[in-house]
């Protein structure tokens, strides 16, 4: 990863965060979200099937984190942006990487917490302005606080921080072999470590979407079917099932209610 | 004195605002409150930029304390678009405005988190990922596909969500929630996420039991190996149980996610060491 990469790179924890300047729709939810965020991360870097697999590892594990109440648990975008990008730097073996994106996403998702909590702290001042501006009856002065004071912050925040652990990684990553440093032990650890990430987002998933007893046994459909029959029956097959499921159950029940379709 | 109506450009105008800047400026004074005066800002100068007052009072109102699912919840700047046209014409005042912008913060945010945030995104996300999984080579597919898919039919999602704020007006659109029609679309959603989740659990989960049971010491003979012997069993037992033991304590325990995190890292690390005790790995 050279200068340019880094600084790329950094742009995109920007963007992908919560506020950019694209908005939460194409930011935070999209270029945000681990899948994507390897698949940006491993064009830049020029390795997109490696970058993949990182993302699918990261985004099964962080697929339960949204924002309920603006309430960030970490930062997705800095812990999966580092994360991949850091992992790419060091190695190109699909089980080395697979170990090592767990240490810089911590890494990226504790510095991007941090940030958040700044930001929020200092976005305060700008409602100074945006009430000085109701004040005077000024229009004008809303975009003025609302985008431009909160992208200033934002972009200093996120991309500063960001392309200074980036460097970093980048200058030890082609004067080291970090790799060899770690001992055999601490990759088995990590690699079951990552392995057992999957279930926290399943689970906090599960936490939203189970509201009645019966909703296990709709889960555990989907798991049998894997558990079981997983040779045969691909998850994509699954959700193909599932989808015919949801749309027969929607239209029996919106029958019998009287609801029209 | 003629009718005063918001024309369809100010109306796009408030929306494209909403919809690209609704998250810029949040913080813990009045969280989303400057982002709703900014969107607000264009219909507020069509009604009442004759007036330095009026247009002063208008952005007080709008810069108090408001948070909502911001994409559902494209819904309340259409309503106080509403709002305040009437409000121009006389037929509202300032306190009804005031108390359907508490009460729609409540509603809108537990209908936004719960459909679009938790149920929408991760079922979109998934079938990315399961398209990527199974793609090969062309795996690249998944991502492409989420980061085109969801950001257009959220962006109709939102501006129909906006329109029916503003045209519905607050019957309509409590006459929609309470038809049951929302309940339906959500369960149905629901019933799919939760198969997939399930799949993807016995897919993706992976926790090992590295104790084995050899002949003798020094010898290489397995008699018992546990992980084998469970999962003859129950295929995927440890995988199902952890993450119900994730759900138990996010769930029930309200514990963050952070320390389930910690949790997750102490008992990898006991599996490791308990690898390495009964010489399953080296």
């Amino acid at each position: 990863m050279g200068v340019f990469e880094a600084i790329l790179i950094s742009l995109f924890v920007y963007l992908g965060s919560i506020g950019s300047i694209v908005g939460n729709t194409l930011g935070w939810y999209n270029l945000g979200r681990p899948l994507v965020a390897a698949f940006v991360v491993g064009l830049i870097m020029r390795n997109v099937p490696l970058a993949l697999e990182l993302g699918l590892l990261l985004q099964l594990a962080y697929l339960g984190s949204v924002t309920p109440g603006g309430a960030v648990a970490w930062d997705l975008s800095y812990a999966s942006y580092i994360g991949v990008a850091g992992a790419l730097a060091f190695t190109s073996d699909v089980e080395t990487a697979k170990n090592l994106v767990w240490v810089f996403a911590v890494l990226g998702g504790g510095i991007g917490v941090a940030m958040w909590n700044l930001s929020y702290a200092l976005n305060i001042f700008l409602n100074r302005i945006a009430q000085k501006g109701a004040e005077e009856g000024d229009t004008k002065k809303m975009g003025l606080a609302n985008v431009v004071g909160g992208q200033a912050i934002g972009f200093v925040l996120r991309f500063v921080p960001a392309l200074v652990v980036l460097l970093t990684i980048s200058i030890t990553g082609d004067s080291t072999n970090l790799v060899e440093y770690i001992p055999n032990w601490l990759m088995q650890g990590l690699q079951i470590f990552g392995g057992m990430m999957a279930a926290l987002g399943m689970g906090i998933l599960l936490s939203f979407l189970v509201k009645r007893k019966i909703h296990f046994a709709v889960f555990m459909v989907g798991f049998v079917l894997i558990g079981y029959f997983g040779g045969m029956i691909s998850v994509l097959g699954v959700a193909v099932i599932a989808t015919i499921v949801a749309a027969i159950y929607y239209t029996v029940n919106s029958k019998k209610e009287g609801v029209p379709a | 004195m003629s009718e005063k109506k918001l024309s369809k450009k100010t109306l796009k105008k408030v929306w494209w605002t909403w919809f690209f800047w609704n998250g810029c400026s949040q913080q813990a004074e009045s969280m989303l409150g400057m982002a709703v005066a900014h969107a607000m800002a264009p219909a507020i100068e069509e009604l009442y930029g004759d007036s330095k007052e009026e247009t002063s009072a208008a952005l007080k109102r709008h810069l108090t304390l408001f948070n909502t699912e911001q994409q559902v919840g494209a819904l309340c700047p259409g309503v106080f678009c509403a709002l305040e046209e009437q409000r121009a014409n006389g037929l509202v005042n300032d306190e009804t405005i005031s108390a359907v912008k508490v009460a729609l913060i409540g509603p809108t945010s537990a209908i936004g988190d719960s459909l679009w945030v938790a149920t929408i995104i991760p079922i979109l996300l998934t079938i990315a990922m399961a398209i990527t999984r199974s793609a090969g080579d062309f795996g690249w597919l998944g991502p492409l596909l989420y980061m085109i898919l969801y950001p257009v039919a959220t962006a109709f999602l939102s501006n129909y969500m906006f329109r029916l704020g503003y045209k519905g007006g607050l019957e309509s659109i409590s006459q929609f929630m309470a038809s049951g029609k929302l309940e339906l679309i959500t369960e149905s959603v629901t019933i799919l996420g939760l198969i997939v989740v399930g799949a993807l659990t016995a897919s993706f989960v992976a926790v090992p039991l590295p104790i084995q049971i050899r002949s003798g010491a020094g010898d290489n003979n397995v008699l018992v190996d546990f992980d084998v012997l469970v999962n003859n069993i129950f295929p995927q037992l440890l995988p199902l149980l952890l993450t119900m033991l994730v759900y138990f304590l996010v769930g029930k325990k309200k514990w963050s996610p952070i320390k389930v995190m910690g949790l997750i890292l102490v008992i990898a690390a006991v599996l490791t060491a308990l690898g390495y005790l009964f010489k399953v790995y080296s």
